[in-house]
């Protein structure tokens, strides 16, 4: 499988501020791959020199296999973070014209709308001007838009934010939809369920560099193991010396350490066995909000990137 | 291609059907036929007021007016019955101007003439004193008593009057014929001499004002943020030149719309040789270039600022130059040859306006004028286009603060 997008070295400042630095990144296509990051991170920046819509300062990006998104935006749909709509054009006709700005023509765009209005329950309100609709509606309209013309590769800035309950699993299925219409999709977002939920990979930007990249199910359980927990009757705590344990809070019957990362928890399991009758050991397996919390959180970047998956062993 | 065409339909449609485009397309020419029906009613109307008799005290020193400035104010009568004159007669050597004045301003008399003892010799002529300043009734009286006195002048040289009178009001109808091309010229001055003040304001409306769209759309556009999502279609380029098609588009409607009632009304008015194919083919031939020059800077100006107020004053001082043509129709129009005409043709943004009023004034305007301000008019087109392509790619997207001309200029040399 070709990849859909390719990052290699992209770097974007703005005077002394470093908006995007050093950052690598490989998308094969047909996967669902979610953008995270805390704000300010370099989401917007970085799917914006994808867009073409600024320019990186160093590396190369390839979109589509061309080099400069512009050669390909027939192929592309995009929907930006910053997104408005002609609030004085009908809900029909701001379809037809992106449609005809993405090159759609005659009865298949026709169709298109047809379909797409139906599909996100906006057919009573073709006729109907933009600036009636409420929030959630035109940002429907807006995600339709986006898709109309069936693109290869999907870019959403934000496409869930301030979206009710309701109109955010409607656009969870679309993705899914479009994912298994063999679209490649990129969407940033804050949530790390939907992101768990949604995507094949994952990406975390923080102050302008890549943290982590990778499958969802290698991130988890590269961070799986470095958390155990035990429940057991007995003395826990000559757990806190077993070498490799960085971190221990042990009460009375309940442990729970922290284990340098790459620590066979086989010792802990001996020492634990030694002392006490286990009835639980658990490697934890993190959830993508408790990486980013614990990645993002403490404000201290890791120096060495942290890879795993594919992407590592590449 | 196609992108360009959809971007230029939608920008078209969109500003056409605005209620503000509507009115102005239909607002101007009503107003102008409007004006032009309007003197003529409000001068129906002015000969129908009735006005109680306005006396006028004569004191005359000469003595011998009395039986002619009756048969004046009586022939002036029959003319506007509905504002009649009166006399009051006082004998001569009884002016006292108090009493006069003070009459006057008790409502008593309208005015007052004393008319000097020599006037009929030519010594010394008439006092008029009145209430008001009409210019009307100011002339009225004025004739009256010059006419009583060249009456009695006649009689005194032995001339009947009458008979002066009887040979004076056969006509002497005068042609005028335009001196170049031997044929007939519109009778109507007044017309002849706004002509080019219309054509100039005309284009002058079709060009800056239809471009001041664009400077509203594009910042609309920035400020709804639509333009992130236009921009993952189309380039900016695209976009810009999309914008400028369809607001010329705008522009050819209006100018046509103006200047088939324009025709028309000059064919029912019976002036078409003020509106001429020459003429209308020169305001063409300025129009093109006159308006993609305004609509470069003035898009450029759009994506650079955030909000109409800042564009606004970015725009001032292109809005200082185009009034100039604006303010100084009347001596361009009368002094086309003169060195600030000629000056004045060669300053890109008002060339198409001076020269349009040069040319309505002057059909002799030397062709190497024509064609060098075309040319160079055409010159400046291509390298606003330029430099307004580039100024858009950046300023689209920016966001904040806008820039200084400093920053502008180099947006220009380093995109």
């Amino acid at each position: 499988m070709s990849d859909a997008l390719v990052l290699e070295g992209v770097t974007k400042r703005y005077g002394q501020f470093t908006a995007v630095d050093d950052f690598s990144l490989r998308l094969p296509a047909g996967e669902v791959l979610g953008f995270l990051g805390p704000n300010g991170a370099g989401k917007t920046t970085t799917i914006r020199m994808v867009m073409s819509i600024i320019y990186p300062d160093a590396g190369r990006i390839r979109v589509l296999d061309h080099p400069n998104a512009a050669e390909v935006k027939d192929r592309i749909g995009y929907l930006p973070e910053e997104r408005g709509l002609y609030r004085k054009m009908t809900v029909g006709d701001t379809l037809r014209y992106f449609g005809q700005l993405k090159g759609l023509r005659g009865r298949a765009l026709r169709e298109r709308i047809d379909a797409s209005l139906e599909r996100v329950g906006l057919q009573d309100w073709r006729r109907k001007r933009v600036e009636a609709l409420s929030k959630g509606m035109s940002q429907k309209l807006q995600f339709i838009c986006a898709v109309l013309h069936r693109p290869e590769l999907v870019i959403l800035d934000e496409p869930f934010s301030g979206l009710d309950p309701l109109n955010a699993g409607l656009l969870e299925r679309l993705v899914v939809e479009l994912r298994k219409s063999g679209s490649t999709v990129v969407f940033s977002t804050h949530q790390m369920n939907q992101a768990e939920r949604l995507c094949d990979r994952i990406v975390l930007i923080n102050q302008g560099r890549r943290v982590i990249e990778g499958r969802v199910n290698d991130v988890r359980a590269r961070f799986a193991g470095r958390i155990v927990l035990i429940d057991g009757d007995g003395d826990l705590a000559p757990l806190a010396r077993v070498p490799g344990v960085v971190d221990a809070h042990i009460t009375s019957g309940h442990a729970r350490l922290e284990l340098v990362d790459g620590t066979p928890p086989n010792a802990v399991l001996e020492t634990a066995l030694r002392h006490a009758r286990i009835a639980r050991f658990e490697l934890q397996r993190p959830g993508l909000q408790e990486i980013f919390v614990k990645l993002v959180g403490g404000d201290a970047a890791p120096a060495e990137p942290v890879v795993s998956g594919e992407a590592a062993r590449e | 291609m196609n992108k360009i065409v959809a971007i230029a339909l939608r920008e078209f449609l969109a500003t056409v059907r605005t209620k503000a485009f509507i009115l102005s397309v239909v607002l101007l020419p009503g107003i102008m036929i409007g004006g032009m029906l309007g003197m003529e009613k409000a001068q129906q109307f002015a000969r129908s007021e009735r006005m109680p008799p306005r006396v006028l005290a004569v004191v005359d020193e000469t003595g011998a007016l009395r039986a002619d400035l009756e048969a004046q104010v009586e022939r002036a009568n029959a003319e506007r019955p509905n504002q009649p004159f009166r006399l009051e007669w006082l004998p001569p050597g009884s002016a006292d101007m108090a009493a006069l004045v003070s009459r006057v301003r008790s409502g008593e008399l309208y005015g007052y003439i004393l008319v000097g003892p020599e006037a009929v010799e030519g010594a010394g002529g008439f006092t008029l004193g009145r209430k008001d300043n009409q210019l009307q009734a100011g002339r009225a009286i004025e004739e009256m008593v010059r006419e009583a006195i060249y009456a009695v002048r006649f009689r005194v040289a032995g001339v009947d009057p009458a008979r002066v009178a009887e040979l004076r009001l056969r006509p002497v109808p005068v042609t005028e014929l335009d001196g170049n091309t031997g044929g007939p010229v519109t009778s109507n001055e007044f017309a002849r001499v706004l002509t080019p003040f219309i054509f100039m304001f005309v284009l002058f409306m079709g060009t800056f004002g239809i471009a001041q769209g664009l400077l509203t759309t594009v910042i609309e556009e920035k400020g709804s943020r639509i333009v992130e999502v236009l921009l993952s279609a189309v380039s900016p380029t695209q976009l810009m030149a999309g914008k400028i098609v369809g607001m010329a588009a705008v522009g050819f409607l209006l100018l046509g719309v103006w200047g088939g009632v324009g025709i028309a009304g000059a064919r029912s008015y019976q002036i078409t040789d003020i509106v001429t194919g020459y003429r209308l083919a020169l305001a063409f031939a300025y129009f093109v270039p006159g308006f993609l020059l305004m609509a470069a800077l003035l898009a450029a100006i759009g994506s650079a600022c955030n909000e109409l107020k800042e564009a606004q004053s970015m725009v001032f001082p292109l809005s200082l130059i185009t009034v100039i043509p604006m303010v100084f129709w009347f001596y361009l129009a009368e002094h086309p040859a003169s060195v600030l005409s000629v000056g004045l043709s060669f300053v890109p943004p008002i060339t198409p306006f001076v020269m349009v009023l040069r040319v309505c004034a002057d059909p002799d305007t030397p062709v190497w004028q024509i064609g060098g301000s075309l040319a160079l008019l055409w010159a400046s087109v291509f390298v606003a286009m330029w430099a307004a392509g580039k100024v858009f790619r950046v300023g689209v997207l920016m966001y904040g603060k806008p820039p200084s001309l400093v920053e502008l200029a180099r947006w220009v040399r380093y995109t």
